[in-house]
Protein backbone atom coordinates (compact mmCIF):
# COMPACT_ATOMS: atom_id res chain seq x y z
CA UNK A 1 0.00 0.00 0.00
CA UNK A 2 3.20 2.52 0.79
CA UNK A 3 4.50 1.83 -2.36
CA UNK A 4 1.13 3.27 -4.17
CA UNK A 5 2.11 6.94 -4.02
CA UNK A 6 5.98 6.22 -5.59
CA UNK A 7 3.50 4.25 -8.21
CA UNK A 8 1.05 7.56 -8.38
CA UNK A 9 4.70 9.39 -9.22
CA UNK A 10 5.88 7.03 -11.48
CA UNK A 11 3.02 7.20 -14.09
CA UNK A 12 2.56 10.79 -13.65
CA UNK A 13 6.24 11.58 -14.14
CA UNK A 14 6.31 8.98 -17.25
CA UNK A 15 2.89 10.58 -18.65
CA UNK A 16 4.71 14.14 -18.08
CA UNK A 17 8.37 13.22 -19.67
CA UNK A 18 6.86 10.99 -22.49
CA UNK A 19 4.33 14.08 -24.12
CA UNK A 20 7.62 16.75 -23.38
CA UNK A 21 9.83 14.13 -25.38
CA UNK A 22 6.76 13.57 -28.07
CA UNK A 23 6.82 17.58 -28.37
CA UNK A 24 10.56 17.94 -28.89
CA UNK A 25 10.95 18.86 -32.27
CA UNK A 26 7.11 19.61 -33.14
CA UNK A 27 5.98 22.14 -30.98
CA UNK A 28 8.83 22.52 -28.95
CA UNK A 29 12.34 22.59 -30.34
CA UNK A 30 14.62 20.06 -30.63
CA UNK A 31 16.76 19.37 -27.52
CA UNK A 32 14.20 20.96 -25.23
CA UNK A 33 13.04 18.21 -23.68
CA UNK A 34 15.84 18.42 -20.85
CA UNK A 35 15.68 22.31 -19.96
CA UNK A 36 11.79 21.56 -19.86
CA UNK A 37 12.29 18.72 -17.57
CA UNK A 38 14.60 20.57 -15.42
CA UNK A 39 12.63 23.45 -14.65
CA UNK A 40 9.60 21.23 -14.12
CA UNK A 41 11.45 19.35 -11.84
CA UNK A 42 12.56 21.97 -9.52
CA UNK A 43 9.12 23.69 -9.78
CA UNK A 44 7.80 20.33 -8.31
CA UNK A 45 10.46 19.87 -5.42
CA UNK A 46 9.36 23.62 -4.62
CA UNK A 47 5.75 22.90 -4.02
CA UNK A 48 5.98 19.65 -2.65
CA UNK A 49 8.14 21.28 0.08
CA UNK A 50 6.10 24.52 0.38
CA UNK A 51 2.80 22.76 0.23
CA UNK A 52 3.85 19.96 2.86
CA UNK A 53 4.80 22.98 4.74
CA UNK A 54 1.69 24.69 4.97
CA UNK A 55 0.08 21.38 5.05
CA UNK A 56 1.80 20.97 8.35
CA UNK A 57 1.39 24.17 10.10
CA UNK A 58 -2.19 23.82 9.25
CA UNK A 59 -2.85 20.57 10.86
CA UNK A 60 -1.00 21.57 14.36
CA UNK A 61 2.04 19.76 13.65
CA UNK A 62 5.36 22.23 14.40
CA UNK A 63 8.06 21.76 10.67
CA UNK A 64 10.45 23.35 13.20
CA UNK A 65 10.27 20.58 16.53
CA UNK A 66 9.32 17.61 14.07
CA UNK A 67 11.04 18.10 10.66
CA UNK A 68 11.54 14.44 10.25
CA UNK A 69 7.80 15.00 9.75
CA UNK A 70 8.09 17.12 6.36
CA UNK A 71 9.41 14.27 4.48
CA UNK A 72 6.71 11.95 5.11
CA UNK A 73 4.52 13.58 1.88
CA UNK A 74 1.53 11.46 2.06
CA UNK A 75 0.36 12.69 4.69
CA UNK A 76 -0.58 16.06 3.08
CA UNK A 77 0.43 18.53 0.75
CA UNK A 78 -1.99 22.05 0.76
CA UNK A 79 -2.48 22.19 -3.11
CA UNK A 80 -3.00 25.91 -3.04
CA UNK A 81 0.66 26.54 -1.26
CA UNK A 82 2.05 23.95 -3.74
CA UNK A 83 0.83 25.33 -6.61
CA UNK A 84 2.08 29.16 -5.83
CA UNK A 85 5.65 28.01 -4.88
CA UNK A 86 5.88 25.87 -8.11
CA UNK A 87 4.79 28.68 -10.45
CA UNK A 88 6.70 31.41 -8.12
CA UNK A 89 9.92 28.99 -8.73
CA UNK A 90 9.15 28.54 -12.60
CA UNK A 91 9.13 32.11 -12.94
CA UNK A 92 12.51 32.92 -11.38
CA UNK A 93 14.02 30.59 -13.33
CA UNK A 94 12.75 31.04 -16.52
CA UNK A 95 12.37 34.65 -16.28
CA UNK A 96 14.57 35.68 -19.36
CA UNK A 97 11.55 33.48 -21.41
CA UNK A 98 8.39 32.72 -18.91
CA UNK A 99 6.06 32.74 -21.78
CA UNK A 100 8.24 30.75 -23.96
CA UNK A 101 8.82 28.21 -20.26
CA UNK A 102 4.80 27.82 -19.71
CA UNK A 103 3.88 27.18 -23.05
CA UNK A 104 6.65 24.56 -23.89
CA UNK A 105 5.49 22.89 -20.51
CA UNK A 106 1.85 23.58 -20.61
CA UNK A 107 0.61 19.98 -22.52
CA UNK A 108 2.78 17.85 -20.69
CA UNK A 109 1.88 19.07 -17.24
CA UNK A 110 -1.81 18.16 -18.21
CA UNK A 111 -1.06 14.99 -19.03
CA UNK A 112 1.24 14.28 -16.03
CA UNK A 113 -1.35 15.72 -13.61
CA UNK A 114 -3.85 13.24 -15.46
CA UNK A 115 -1.74 10.62 -14.76
CA UNK A 116 -1.70 11.66 -11.26
CA UNK A 117 -5.70 11.22 -11.31
CA UNK A 118 -5.79 8.58 -13.10
CA UNK A 119 -3.52 6.82 -10.19
CA UNK A 120 -6.06 7.27 -8.02
CA UNK A 121 -7.32 4.02 -9.53
CA UNK A 122 -5.33 1.93 -7.95
CA UNK A 123 -4.83 3.94 -4.80
CA UNK A 124 -8.09 3.24 -3.87
CA UNK A 125 -8.48 6.83 -4.05
CA UNK A 126 -10.86 7.21 -7.19
CA UNK A 127 -14.50 7.10 -6.09
CA UNK A 128 -16.60 10.71 -5.29
CA UNK A 129 -19.81 10.94 -4.54
CA UNK A 130 -23.01 8.26 -4.63
CA UNK A 131 -24.12 8.55 -8.34
CA UNK A 132 -27.06 5.93 -10.03
CA UNK A 133 -25.56 7.15 -13.30
CA UNK A 134 -25.01 3.61 -15.71
CA UNK A 135 -20.76 4.09 -15.39
CA UNK A 136 -20.98 4.82 -11.74
CA UNK A 137 -18.74 2.23 -9.83
CA UNK A 138 -18.66 0.36 -6.05
CA UNK A 139 -16.16 0.03 -4.00
CA UNK A 140 -15.20 -4.15 -3.60
CA UNK A 141 -17.90 -5.21 -1.18
CA UNK A 142 -20.19 -2.43 -1.44
CA UNK A 143 -23.42 -1.76 -3.63
CA UNK A 144 -23.10 1.97 -3.32
CA UNK A 145 -22.26 3.02 -6.40
CA UNK A 146 -20.76 6.29 -7.19
CA UNK A 147 -18.99 8.84 -9.31
CA UNK A 148 -14.77 7.68 -10.51
CA UNK A 149 -14.62 11.01 -10.15
CA UNK A 150 -10.76 10.71 -10.62
CA UNK A 151 -11.09 9.37 -14.10
CA UNK A 152 -13.18 12.32 -15.24
CA UNK A 153 -10.96 15.08 -14.15
CA UNK A 154 -8.13 12.67 -16.39
CA UNK A 155 -10.07 12.64 -19.43
CA UNK A 156 -11.04 16.51 -18.74
CA UNK A 157 -7.18 17.17 -18.50
CA UNK A 158 -5.76 14.95 -21.87
CA UNK A 159 -8.74 16.44 -23.59
CA UNK A 160 -7.00 19.88 -22.47
CA UNK A 161 -3.63 18.80 -23.27
CA UNK A 162 -4.74 17.32 -26.86
CA UNK A 163 -6.79 20.91 -27.72
CA UNK A 164 -3.58 22.60 -26.65
CA UNK A 165 -1.06 20.46 -28.46
CA UNK A 166 -2.81 21.57 -31.46
CA UNK A 167 -2.57 25.37 -30.93
CA UNK A 168 0.60 25.23 -30.87
CA UNK A 169 0.96 23.62 -33.96
CA UNK A 170 -0.21 26.72 -35.08
CA UNK A 171 2.59 28.98 -32.95
CA UNK A 172 -0.13 31.34 -31.22
CA UNK A 173 1.38 34.53 -29.49
CA UNK A 174 3.76 33.23 -26.23
CA UNK A 175 1.93 32.72 -23.70
CA UNK A 176 -1.30 32.13 -24.55
CA UNK A 177 -1.15 28.10 -24.51
CA UNK A 178 0.68 28.73 -20.66
CA UNK A 179 -2.69 30.42 -20.01
CA UNK A 180 -4.92 28.29 -21.48
CA UNK A 181 -2.91 25.68 -19.34
CA UNK A 182 -3.47 27.23 -16.23
CA UNK A 183 -7.33 27.93 -16.62
CA UNK A 184 -7.73 23.98 -17.99
CA UNK A 185 -5.97 22.29 -14.80
CA UNK A 186 -7.64 24.43 -12.10
CA UNK A 187 -11.27 24.58 -13.86
CA UNK A 188 -10.55 20.97 -13.58
CA UNK A 189 -10.53 20.73 -10.78
CA UNK A 190 -12.99 23.34 -9.45
CA UNK A 191 -15.47 21.50 -11.55
CA UNK A 192 -14.98 18.34 -9.98
CA UNK A 193 -14.69 19.21 -6.59
CA UNK A 194 -18.05 18.91 -5.93
CA UNK A 195 -17.87 15.23 -6.74
CA UNK A 196 -15.25 14.49 -4.56
CA UNK A 197 -15.59 13.58 -0.76
CA UNK A 198 -13.34 15.40 1.67
CA UNK A 199 -13.15 16.47 5.07
CA UNK A 200 -14.31 19.70 6.13
CA UNK A 201 -14.60 22.81 4.03
CA UNK A 202 -12.63 22.20 0.17
CA UNK A 203 -10.23 23.93 -1.58
CA UNK A 204 -12.02 24.86 -4.15
CA UNK A 205 -11.30 28.87 -3.47
CA UNK A 206 -7.79 28.26 -4.44
CA UNK A 207 -8.78 26.51 -8.21
CA UNK A 208 -11.34 29.58 -8.71
CA UNK A 209 -7.85 31.77 -8.09
CA UNK A 210 -6.12 29.71 -10.68
CA UNK A 211 -9.10 30.00 -13.16
CA UNK A 212 -9.19 34.04 -12.44
CA UNK A 213 -5.30 34.03 -12.58
CA UNK A 214 -5.10 32.16 -15.80
CA UNK A 215 -7.70 34.21 -17.39
CA UNK A 216 -6.19 36.98 -16.70
CA UNK A 217 -2.70 36.12 -17.99
CA UNK A 218 -5.10 35.29 -21.46
CA UNK A 219 -6.39 38.22 -21.36
CA UNK A 220 -3.03 40.10 -20.82
CA UNK A 221 -1.42 37.87 -23.74
CA UNK A 222 -4.03 38.48 -26.01
CA UNK A 223 -3.99 42.07 -26.27
CA UNK A 224 -0.11 42.15 -26.63
CA UNK A 225 0.72 42.49 -30.48
CA UNK A 226 2.51 40.84 -32.10
CA UNK A 227 6.52 42.39 -32.59
CA UNK A 228 7.83 43.77 -35.37
CA UNK A 229 9.88 41.98 -37.36
CA UNK A 230 13.23 43.43 -37.68
CA UNK A 231 14.34 45.06 -41.60
CA UNK B 1 10.91 27.10 -35.26
CA UNK B 2 9.38 30.61 -34.14
CA UNK B 3 12.13 33.02 -32.72
CA UNK B 4 12.47 33.21 -28.59
CA UNK B 5 10.66 29.37 -27.99
CA UNK B 6 11.78 27.57 -24.85
CA UNK B 7 14.85 25.82 -24.62
CA UNK B 8 16.67 27.82 -26.74
CA UNK B 9 16.72 30.92 -23.95
CA UNK B 10 15.88 29.02 -20.79
CA UNK B 11 18.71 29.58 -18.26
CA UNK B 12 18.56 26.19 -16.79
CA UNK B 13 21.92 24.38 -16.30
CA UNK B 14 21.44 20.98 -15.43
CA UNK B 15 24.08 21.12 -12.91
CA UNK B 16 22.11 24.17 -11.20
CA UNK B 17 18.90 21.94 -10.75
CA UNK B 18 21.37 18.87 -9.84
CA UNK B 19 22.52 21.03 -6.67
CA UNK B 20 18.82 21.92 -5.90
CA UNK B 21 18.09 18.71 -5.91
CA UNK B 22 21.17 18.05 -3.68
CA UNK B 23 20.08 20.57 -1.20
CA UNK B 24 16.60 19.24 -1.07
CA UNK B 25 18.01 15.70 -0.67
CA UNK B 26 20.72 16.80 2.43
CA UNK B 27 17.64 19.15 3.91
CA UNK B 28 15.54 16.12 3.40
CA UNK B 29 18.15 13.66 5.45
CA UNK B 30 19.33 16.03 7.91
CA UNK B 31 15.13 16.34 8.86
CA UNK B 32 15.23 12.61 9.05
CA UNK B 33 18.01 12.66 11.28
CA UNK B 34 16.97 15.22 14.31
CA UNK B 35 15.05 14.14 17.30
CA UNK B 36 11.62 15.02 17.86
CA UNK B 37 10.96 16.68 21.05
CA UNK B 38 8.27 15.25 23.12
CA UNK B 39 5.01 16.97 24.48
CA UNK B 40 4.44 16.34 28.44
CA UNK B 41 1.08 14.50 28.67
CA UNK B 42 -0.95 16.65 31.10
CA UNK B 43 -4.29 16.54 30.97
CA UNK B 44 -4.19 13.03 29.58
CA UNK B 45 -5.48 10.49 31.67
CA UNK B 46 -3.83 7.01 32.05
CA UNK B 47 -4.73 4.79 28.84
CA UNK B 48 -6.85 1.93 29.68
CA UNK B 49 -4.96 -1.45 28.75
CA UNK B 50 -6.85 -3.70 26.18
CA UNK B 51 -5.82 -6.56 24.07
CA UNK B 52 -7.59 -8.29 21.19
CA UNK B 53 -10.56 -10.42 22.62
CA UNK B 54 -11.37 -7.25 24.92
CA UNK B 55 -11.59 -5.38 21.74
CA UNK B 56 -13.64 -7.44 19.84
CA UNK B 57 -15.72 -7.46 22.14
CA UNK B 58 -15.53 -3.67 22.51
CA UNK B 59 -16.40 -3.75 18.39
CA UNK B 60 -19.07 -6.24 18.46
CA UNK B 61 -20.66 -4.38 21.15
CA UNK B 62 -20.58 -1.47 19.34
CA UNK B 63 -24.22 0.09 18.06
CA UNK B 64 -22.29 2.82 15.94
CA UNK B 65 -19.64 2.03 12.98
CA UNK B 66 -16.25 2.62 14.36
CA UNK B 67 -12.63 3.89 13.13
CA UNK B 68 -9.85 2.01 14.92
CA UNK B 69 -6.50 3.52 13.99
CA UNK B 70 -4.00 1.68 15.50
CA UNK B 71 -0.86 3.93 16.41
CA UNK B 72 2.53 4.44 18.18
CA UNK B 73 3.90 7.72 19.32
CA UNK B 74 7.36 6.65 17.50
CA UNK B 75 5.82 6.06 14.02
CA UNK B 76 6.17 9.14 12.08
CA UNK B 77 3.50 8.24 9.39
CA UNK B 78 1.19 8.03 12.48
CA UNK B 79 1.90 11.70 13.56
CA UNK B 80 1.45 12.57 10.18
CA UNK B 81 -2.06 11.17 9.98
CA UNK B 82 -3.16 11.97 13.37
CA UNK B 83 -4.28 15.62 11.91
CA UNK B 84 -6.73 14.06 9.78
CA UNK B 85 -8.43 11.60 12.56
CA UNK B 86 -9.10 14.82 14.55
CA UNK B 87 -10.78 16.70 11.90
CA UNK B 88 -12.54 13.15 10.65
CA UNK B 89 -14.15 13.08 14.39
CA UNK B 90 -15.04 16.66 14.61
CA UNK B 91 -16.75 16.49 10.85
CA UNK B 92 -18.10 12.43 11.27
CA UNK B 93 -20.00 13.97 14.93
CA UNK B 94 -21.52 11.00 16.85
CA UNK B 95 -22.24 9.50 13.49
CA UNK B 96 -19.22 7.49 14.10
CA UNK B 97 -17.51 6.44 17.08
CA UNK B 98 -13.30 7.12 16.84
CA UNK B 99 -11.03 4.17 18.71
CA UNK B 100 -7.13 4.71 19.04
CA UNK B 101 -4.95 1.92 20.23
CA UNK B 102 -1.49 2.95 20.67
CA UNK B 103 0.82 -0.45 20.46
CA UNK B 104 4.29 -0.87 21.51
CA UNK B 105 4.71 2.10 23.15
CA UNK B 106 5.12 3.25 26.35
CA UNK B 107 2.63 5.41 28.46
CA UNK B 108 3.84 8.80 28.84
CA UNK B 109 4.89 8.76 25.15
CA UNK B 110 1.48 8.17 24.21
CA UNK B 111 -0.57 10.04 26.30
CA UNK B 112 2.35 13.18 25.06
CA UNK B 113 1.34 12.37 21.38
CA UNK B 114 -2.39 12.94 22.23
CA UNK B 115 -1.83 16.00 24.09
CA UNK B 116 0.44 17.37 21.13
CA UNK B 117 -2.43 16.78 18.55
CA UNK B 118 -4.90 17.66 20.40
CA UNK B 119 -6.63 14.00 20.03
CA UNK B 120 -8.34 13.75 23.27
CA UNK B 121 -11.65 13.30 22.33
CA UNK B 122 -10.96 9.98 20.66
CA UNK B 123 -11.11 6.62 22.81
CA UNK B 124 -7.43 5.84 23.45
CA UNK B 125 -6.63 2.26 24.66
CA UNK B 126 -2.88 0.94 25.11
CA UNK B 127 -1.66 -2.45 23.56
CA UNK B 128 1.97 -2.63 24.62
CA UNK B 129 2.34 -6.56 23.53
CA UNK B 130 0.61 -5.38 20.34
CA UNK B 131 -1.59 -8.12 20.40
CA UNK B 132 -4.62 -6.15 18.28
CA UNK B 133 -3.02 -5.77 15.23
CA UNK B 134 -1.75 -9.08 15.22
CA UNK B 135 -5.39 -10.58 15.87
CA UNK B 136 -6.49 -8.57 12.70
CA UNK B 137 -3.66 -9.50 10.79
CA UNK B 138 -1.61 -6.69 10.46
CA UNK B 139 2.04 -6.01 10.56
CA UNK B 140 3.58 -2.89 11.85
CA UNK B 141 1.68 0.69 12.07
CA UNK B 142 -0.27 2.84 10.94
CA UNK B 143 -3.23 0.50 10.16
CA UNK B 144 -7.03 1.87 10.41
CA UNK B 145 -9.81 -0.64 10.27
CA UNK B 146 -13.22 0.71 9.28
CA UNK B 147 -16.01 -1.94 11.13
CA UNK B 148 -20.10 -1.38 10.83
CA UNK B 149 -21.89 -1.38 13.91
CA UNK B 150 -21.81 -4.74 15.31
CA UNK B 151 -18.18 -5.29 14.82
CA UNK B 152 -18.36 -6.30 10.83
CA UNK B 153 -15.09 -5.34 8.90
CA UNK B 154 -16.01 -3.38 6.12
CA UNK B 155 -12.03 -2.09 5.21
CA UNK B 156 -8.58 -1.99 6.52
CA UNK B 157 -6.52 0.64 5.12
CA UNK B 158 -2.91 -0.29 5.90
CA UNK B 159 -0.18 2.36 6.29
CA UNK B 160 -0.91 6.27 5.93
CA UNK B 161 -4.25 6.90 5.49
CA UNK B 162 -4.86 10.04 3.11
CA UNK B 163 -7.90 12.32 3.83
CA UNK B 164 -9.16 11.05 0.35
CA UNK B 165 -9.18 7.43 1.23
CA UNK B 166 -10.25 8.25 4.93
CA UNK B 167 -12.87 10.49 3.86
CA UNK B 168 -14.73 7.97 1.61
CA UNK B 169 -14.72 5.12 3.89
CA UNK B 170 -16.06 7.15 6.41
CA UNK B 171 -18.96 8.13 3.98
CA UNK B 172 -19.63 4.85 2.78
CA UNK B 173 -19.55 3.62 6.89
CA UNK B 174 -21.79 5.95 7.23
CA UNK B 175 -24.40 5.30 4.61
CA UNK B 176 -24.27 1.63 4.80
CA UNK B 177 -26.04 2.00 8.18
CA UNK B 178 -28.65 4.18 6.76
Amino acid sequence: MEFSLLGAVALAVAAFGATLWLEAGRTNPVGSTRRLGDAALAAVLSGLLAGRLADMVAGGNNPFTHPADIIVVRAGVDTGFAALAALALLALYARHDLWGALDGLAPAALVGLAGWHLSGVFRGAWLGTPSGLPWAVAQPGSTITRHPVEVYAALALLLGALALHLRKRRTPLPGIVGAVALVVAAGVRLGTEPLRIGLGTGPEWWYAAGVALGLALLGWRLTRRPEAAPS
Amino acid sequence: MPPGWPGATLPLPSPTVRRYLIAVLALAFLSAGCGSAGVPPEGVPELPPTDYPALSALLTASDRPVVLNVWASWCIPCRSEAPLLRRAQAESGDRVRFVGVAVRDDQAAARGFIAEFGLTTLEHYFDPAGSIPAGLGAVGVPHTFFFGSGGVLVHHHAGVIDEGALALQIDELARREG
